[in-house]
């Protein structure tokens, strides 16, 4: 059974102003007790959410409201500062997927490393290497070591990756618009056959209308609270109201 | 910590096919290319050989493979430490992906480490043989405990330099003046028995890396089964290190996130 369930969970970044700081500007802080204070961003504040198996559930709001953040302390990328996590089942995320090639290795070898980092075995691969490869449609660029393909081309090849496993939840981070257009047509087939797949979605999205298509669930974020959950439909609805409205009051 | 471990287990082929693609590049693919990565200890100990055979007046024979046999060594713990400081850099990309255990991203740097070490370790064992043959063969086998423990050495150090290096950007460079510190205070390119009687034996007793050398030079150069005392420290030096890998990583595990 897959489920997602978090119990007022609460997520604060605690941010260095400068970056990372030295072990000598440590000390002298230390010596002089003068620090900086870490500056605190509350991403996520006490959200409880339940999700069982067979729901496909669509977060929106504004940029900022901590969407991306929600969607990686499900994966478990990010542990909850407060409150609870709990995850029942496999879970494939597709976010960030176009980071992180080995730039020396082919990209045979890259379908590899990334397969195994999933879950896969050697076994369980070989029979997923060639259809990864063919999705691609990279060919002989495969044999070529990935430092040379362009922002496109990675974007292909992960996403063909990400999308060959069949996982149990997928997490979905607005990955529709890869490639050119008639690889970005192929890409939202993939994406509609692994949604039928898999047992439980979340997925954010700015595009309210194909979510709305996607998903029979949805939840408001804003400002790392939970303004509203719901069926999908009323969820937009008091969104896009709230959106207008703030735009009457803007003007 | 069982549990970890067998994470760690299950997610061997990710790591490992990693450690072969770093070993590849490393030689790229050709034994030039090996050669070429074993350059650095086999060219420092032709020169000092020159040169320190005649000051401490030893034949190359007797010295030549104790140079080599302490260099190679030496480079393993300082270059896994090094190397290791950016091990969680190198694997960012992943850890934003996916949640796998953190140590498998120092364990990369450690087994690629030891396998050049192990490569290296075949070049002084010819040369030994070459110079002065093996006294007592069966002895070489204490080499497969000392490996180990430099194996387990190595992935604590890679541990403790990697989250040192997030936390703290300057690591990487303190440790480079920190080893090359220890370097001259190591009986490396001199033998031990030239600070005994001057006053500064303390500096061999107290060095932890000193037990570490015996482990390796003992066997292949004298043929003999390092002492009790030897292992002792040895082990002692090792379970430290990794104990305080451990606790690094039992504490920071969750947060190193934030700190990328």
């Amino acid at each position: 059974m897959a489920s997602i369930e978090l119990d007022k969970a609460s997520l604060t970044f605690r941010v260095r102003p400068a970056g990372r700081i030295t072990l000598k500007e440590f000390l002298i802080r230390q010596v002089r007790r003068s620090g900086t204070p870490l500056i605190k961003v509350r991403a996520l504040q006490e959200v409880s959410l339940s999700f069982q198996e067979g729901q496909r559930v669509g977060i929106i709001g504004p940029n900022g409201a901590g969407k991306s953040t929600l969607l990686k302390l499900l994966a478990g990328i990010y542990p909850p500062t407060r409150g609870r996590r709990h995850v029942d089942g496999r879970i494939s995320s597709l976010f960030d997927i176009a980071l992180g090639f080995e730039g020396d290795a082919s990209g045979w070898e890259n379908i590899s490393y990334r397969g195994y980092l999933q879950g896969e075995t050697p076994r369980s691969m070989r029979d997923k290497i060639k259809p990864i490869a063919e999705f691609s449609e990279l060919g002989e660029f495969l044999n070529m070591p990935v430092r040379y393909y362009s922002a496109g081309m990675m974007v292909r090849l992960a996403f063909s990756i990400a999308t060959a496993i069949e996982p149990e939840i997928l997490l979905v981070d607005e990955v529709l618009s890869v490639g050119d257009m008639a690889f970005q047509e192929k890409a939202r087939k993939r994406m509609r056959e692994m949604m039928a797949k898999a047992q439980l979605i979340v997925a954010v999205s700015h595009d309210l209308h194909s979510l709305t298509k996607l998903c029979d669930r949805g939840v408001w974020l804003d400002h790392g609270r939970v303004r509203l959950v719901g069926p999908m439909s009323e969820v937009i609805s008091a969104y896009t109201d709230s959106v207008k409205s703030g735009q009457v009051q803007a003007a | 910590m069982s549990s970890y471990m067998a994470a760690v287990w299950h997610c061997r082929y990710f790591w490992w096919s990693l450690v072969k693609m770093d070993l590849r590049t490393r030689y790229r693919r050709s034994i030039i290319g090996l050669g070429w990565s074993l350059l650095h200890p086999i060219a420092m100990t032709t020169i000092l050989c020159f040169v320190f055979s005649n000051l401490f007046n030893a034949t190359v024979a007797e010295y030549g493979p104790y140079l080599l046999a302490g260099l190679v060594t030496w480079n393993y713990v300082s270059g896994v430490t090094i190397q290791g400081c950016q091990c969680f850099f190198q694997g960012e990309a992943y850890i934003r992906q996916h949640p796998a255990p953190l140590a498998v991203y120092p364990l990369r740097t450690a087994l690629g480490g030891t396998i050049h070490f192990l490569i290296a370790l075949v070049v002084v064992l010819a040369l030994t043989w070459y110079f002065r043959g093996f006294a007592n063969l069966p002895s070489l086998w204490c080499l497969v405990p000392a490996i180990t423990l430099l194996f387990v050495l190595g992935w604590s150090l890679a541990v403790l330099a990697g989250f040192a290096n997030v936390l703290f950007q300057d690591t990487q460079h303190l440790s480079e003046i920190g080893f090359q510190i220890l370097f001259y205070a190591t009986p490396i390119m001199y033998m031990s028995s030239l600070l005994e009687g001057r006053g500064m034996d303390w500096l061999v007793q107290y060095n932890p890396v000193v037990s570490l050398l015996q482990l390796i030079r003992e066997p292949i150069l004298y043929g003999r089964v390092p002492t009790v005392q030897t292992y002792g420290t040895a082990i002692l030096i090792v379970f430290l290190v990794a104990s305080a890998a451990a606790a690094t990583l039992a504490r920071l595990q969750r947060r190193l996130i934030f700190h990328l």
